[in-house]
Formats: C-alpha cells, structure tokens, sequence
C-alpha cells in the first residue's frame, strides 16, 4: 500500500479521498489555492500545501506546482478526484513517468477515451451497441432516405455545422424523409454556410443510464450496476438513484456482460463508469466512458455496501480484486440529491458565507460535505456544497427518507437548489420512476405557468 | 482567544527522544497555554532542524467559535491543527498583519528553498545585507529547475523567515525586506 497519498483536489471529494486513506492507515497531503486556506481538506490532511492563487488554472490545474508539491512532500501516488486534472492523460502520463503511481486508469486508458470519437469506434469495435445513424455526413436526400428506413423511425436530421436547433429536422415516417432532407439541408446551409446533413435514430424519451465497473491489474473486473442520471439540467445532473427503475434485472444483467466483455478486450484497469443512452423501448447505446470516479458514487456504494474510493486506492496499489460477479448484489435502493449554492429559480450561482446550517441525519442518511458553518462557498469553482444520499430497502423508502431529509436541511447565507430538489423528489414522474432527461425541463415549465396562472388570477381578484 | 498551530516542516532528521527531538503535542499543549493571556502574536521556536510556529490571531466572533470544524488527530512528525473558520487565520496574510516595515518577499511557487546556488557557495544574503532592485536572494527548486528568486524593491533584509533546504509553499514569507 502506499505511504502517502497527495490529493489533486477540493471541496467534498479531497475529504472523501483523505478519510478512505486514514482508514487504510495511509498518510495524506492536501493541495490547496490561497482561497481555500480554511477548507476542511487542509485540515483534515496530515500535510497541507499551498501551490497557488485561486484560479484553478493557477491552482488545481497547475501541474508543475502539484508535482513540486508531490515531490516535495515525499508522497508515492496522486489520486485525481473528480474534474481538474482526473481525465488530463498528459497529467497521469507525466506522474507515471516520475515514478508516481496515478490513482486511477492507465493514462493511454484516458487518452482513449477522452477522444470521443475513437472512444465509440474503439467500443463498438469491442462490442458495444452505438446509437444508429450514418457515421459521416449524407451525401444527398437519397442516401438519407435509405439509411433512415435501415435503422429505422423516428430519425433525427442534424446539420454537421449545426446547433441551437437550426437545420434540425425529426421525421417519423420514411415519405417524409427527402422534403425534411431538403429542407433542413437549404435551412442549414443559410444559417450556417453549410449544407452537410448526418442522421441518426432518434430517441424521444432519452434516459441517462450509466454502468460502473471496477477492475484490479491482474484481469479481474466487475460491474456495479447501473446508475439512473437523467434527471440533469444542462447535462449537468442534479439527482441520481440507483438501481434504474428503467432496468430490470435481466437488463441489467445483459448490460453488465457487454460492459465487462468491452473493458476485458481494452484490459481497463481500476474503476470507471460507461454511459449509455436508454431509449424508451429499453434498449441501450454506448454514449461515451468516464475515466474517474464520478460525483454520484456514493450511490452505488449505498447499494452494494462497497467502498468504491477505497478500492480505487486498494487496486492502484496493485491488490487483487476479492469480489466475484455473483457475490455482489444489489441490496439497497439509493438516491443522492447534489445540494449546490445556486439560485433555486434562475440556477445562477451564489457564493458566500454560509452563516447557518443544519445537516440531515438519522438513519439511512448521508452527507458527504466540506461545509462548515462560517464556510465561505468560493466563487472560483463549481457550486456543489454537499452531496445528500438517502438509502432504503426499497425506492419507496429511499423517496420517503430523501423528501424527510431534504426537509430537516437548513442553509443560511446562500441560496441552494434545495427548493429545487424538495421539487423533483416530490415530483408524480419522479416517484413513478417514469422520467427521462427532459424532466428538469418539465418541471420547470410547470413552476413558471403555475406562477402565470397565480398573477392572473391575482390581477383578475 | 482564537488560537492558531501551523506548519511544523517535518526534517529528514532521524527521531529523537522527546524533549530534545521532535515536538510532542503535549509540548505544544504547554507552549499555546503559557502564550495565553499575553500579548505574544508569533512565537517561532527551532530545536535540532524541528521547526514551529504559534500564531494567535484576533479573537474569532462566538459563531464561529461554536462553528463545528473536526480536529483532527495529528501525525506524529506533521501537525496540521484546525485553524478556526475565519478571515482572521490565512497563512499568506498572518505576516503582513503584523506591524513591522517593509516588504514581505514571498515564495512565487511550491518548491525547495535554498539560501545558497550551491552548497559550497556563501548564501546570497544575510539578515543585515543591502540589496538592490534585482538581486537574486535566494533559489526556489521545483521539479529540478532551481529558480531564482529576486528583489523588487531595493532595501536591508530584516528577516529571513525559512530555514535552508525547506519546502516552501504558494505564498509563504520568504524574506522581510526594509528600506535601507
């Protein structure tokens, strides 16, 4: 095992890296910027240092100071976190080279996927199912009518040079195709000088579903099951649960073969995380893969009763994976909710001090935070202030358990999104479990004609 | 009283017996509680390559001495004790706090300081020597790239605050520098 860990971090994830390491009797350093002198990490760190000015570019992404610092303080291996540098291949292939261990993936592992385009040909290649659609652009509305009726309706028509909706066309029967084609190509090509068309199935009800595997460095490779993360706002996601109520088991457990027969043919090492897009008929397709561990862990830890950051260090260190497929079962339905210092309305961020603050507890309740009272949320970095995870042994527990925590949370001085949580958590679609990625969307749609509706009928009183 | 432990630089020295060696915590116990009630703000204290220093900040306002920050158990050569939440603590600003003249040299990056361009060499500066806009006051090393790091104003080095062949962090007071 390693003597002593320095942490590329911040916020919550540098604590929740700093107490798997006191746990394995690992020694820690914390990296920290000017701003964040009083953070918990630093406190909680056997060894603090500071490698610069609060602009993460300075600071946390300053890969000279970090390793000045690593050198500096003796320690044998850098755990990432989640951000910053954690997906840098340049970064973990530079810690390699000095003799460090990177507390994560191989860096030609980062490298590949973090190209998105040889992630998904290198993966469909290893068996992955890729959404349908022409891989390069349409040569004309023939050939768009052809690969539209080989894949299949609805189909989605989508300007190579295109974004924000323009030279978009969905078309749902095969006699449409050439005028959409047409259409959106003439629409593309006037809004952005380029007329180039692809296609690709079109999917009306998108879930995000994601699939966490774990791996040690002699072949032995796991999977956790699968994460639920549609409910997002700008791909950004603010609720997760798992297990999906989207998957059944026997989903599940196909998923999970192709998962792992994937990451067995690129020998992946440590843990890692596959999205896929789940369409409404409940199959799925390979979306891109996340070389780190994620925000939402937590989750998956609740429901397998396993310490995922643990065994990132354990596995980095060279142990053997002890876990067999069949001796992991899901056991417990669990839902985390990301608290952020944001407005709960417009979602623009609000740093500040918190000057009161009352966490959840109690049983089946966790937060993993780096707030404190007088803790001042730092406008330089992301909103997240605290993660809330609720777990039952059923989702109708978990719900009840995250609507009873969400309403015991008290944040004074900033505003958070808990507002907003106490909304999706109570939402009829949420609790169904009948949601996809468009739910933020709704759900905000609803507030504001309920609030129309509430000034007119004030207006008409 | 707010009261402040911070940054005893652990020193490739072998472990002595307590006492002559490395700081017990009962020792800093027993030091924080004789500074208590006097007027002392910084007491820096070096014993056999050990390092440490006692800051007392200003007194922290009741939130935030009922704020529930952990302290931690500290390792036995390292001890990063819970500053309280507050302007009053950051390490960078504590100096300038104080109110001595002059200008406070800091250290541009984390590395290794070092007094000398080799270990042969004399230092570059003594506490007393005049020193011009310009001139190199000491090395700063990182990642094998020795960086040296100058003066900006011209005056009398009034205090040298870090020990030769220690790490230095993003910040950290280097040099006290007065007007000549």
């Amino acid at each position: 095992m390693f003597k002593k860990v320095l942490i590329a971090n911040r916020g919550e994830i540098a604590l929740r890296v700093i107490r798997a390491c006191r746990e394995l009797g690992v020694q820690t350093v914390a990296v920290h910027s000017t701003a964040d002198a009083q953070s918990l990490h630093v406190q909680f760190a056997d060894e603090a240092v500071c490698v610069g000015p609060p602009p993460s570019k300075d600071s946390y992404l300053n890969v000279r100071a970090l390793m000045a610092a690593a050198e500096v303080t003796n320690a044998d291996a850098i755990h990432p976190g989640y951000g910053f540098l954690s997906e840098n291949a340049g970064f973990a292939e530079i810690v390699e080279r000095v003799g460090l261990k990177f507390i994560g993936p191989r860096s030609e592992m980062l490298r590949l996927m973090g190209n998105k385009v040889a992630a998904r040909e290198r993966m469909e290649k290893a068996g992955l199912p890729l959404l349908p659609g022409a891989r390069g652009v349409l040569a004309d509305a023939g050939e768009a009518e052809r690969i539209a009726n080989e894949i299949g309706f609805p189909v989605i028509l989508k300007a190579a040079a295109g974004g924000g909706g323009r030279g978009m066309k969905i078309v749902r029967e095969s006699v449409h195709v050439r005028r959409a084609f047409e259409g959106a190509s003439a629409e593309a090509l006037a809004a952005f000088g380029d007329g180039s068309m692809y296609l690709e199935r079109y999917v009306e009800e998108p879930r995000h579903i994601e699939m966490q595997v774990v791996a040690d460095e002699h072949g032995h490779i796991i999977h956790l099951g699968e994460r639920e993360c549609s409910v997002q706002r700008r791909h950004q996601k603010i609720v997760e649960e798992a297990p999906s109520p989207a998957v059944t088991p026997e989903m599940r457990r196909e998923m999970g073969e192709i998962a792992l027969k994937a990451m067995r043919d690129i020998r992946y090492n440590n843990v890692g995380t596959i999205e896929f897009l789940l369409d409404e008929k409940g199959r799925f397709y390979f979306m891109e893969m996340n070389t780190r561990i994620q925000v939402e862990h937590p989750v998956t830890e609740q429901v397998y009763g396993l310490d995922l950051v643990r065994l990132q260090l354990l596995l980095a260190a060279g142990e053997e994976l002890t876990r067999t497929q069949e001796s992991v079962v899901p056991r417990f339905h669990a839902i985390e909710c990301r608290v952020n210092a944001e407005d709960p309305e417009t979602f623009a961020p609000s740093p500040g001090t918190i000057t009161g603050l009352h966490q959840p507890g109690g049983y089946g309740v966790r937060v993993d935070t780096m707030a404190y009272e007088q803790y001042r949320v730092q406008p330089y970095y992301d909103s997240l202030v605290a993660k809330l995870i609720c777990w039952g042994d059923s989702r109708e527990v978990a719900l009840q358990r995250a609507r009873r925590a969400l309403g015991e949370y008290v944040v004074e001085g900033i505003k958070t999104n808990i507002p907003f949580l106490r909304r999706v958590v109570g939402d009829s679609r949420f609790q169904a479990g009948k949601y996809d990625t468009r739910i933020v969307e709704q759900i905000q749609a609803e507030i504001r004609a309920s609030r129309a509706g509430a000034e007119k009928a004030a207006l008409a009183s | 009283m707010a009261r402040r432990v911070e940054h005893v630089e652990r020193q490739q020295a072998p472990e002595l017996e307590a006492g002559e060696g490395a700081f017990t915590l009962d020792e800093v116990k027993a030091l924080v509680k004789v500074l208590e009630g006097t007027d002392v703000t910084t007491l820096r204290w070096q014993r056999n390559g050990q390092q440490i220093v006692i800051r007392r900040g200003r007194p922290a306002a009741p939130a935030a001495m009922a704020a529930p920050v952990p302290l931690m158990v500290p390792h036995t050569n390292t001890l990063a004790a819970a500053p309280p939440p507050g302007p009053a603590a950051a390490p960078a600003a504590a100096p300038k706090a104080e109110p001595k003249p002059g200008t406070i040299v800091t250290s541009p990056f984390v590395g290794t300081f070092y007094r000398a361009p080799s270990p042969e060499s004399p230092p570059f500066v003594e506490v007393g020597t005049v020193v011009k806009k310009g001139q190199a006051l000491c090395i700063v090393e990182a990642m094998k790239l020795m960086n040296e790091i100058e003066a900006e104003s011209p005056g009398k080095i009034a205090e040298i605050f870090v020990q030769n062949a220690t790490p230095v962090e993003f910040g950290q007071p280097l040099f006290r520098i007065e007007p000549a």
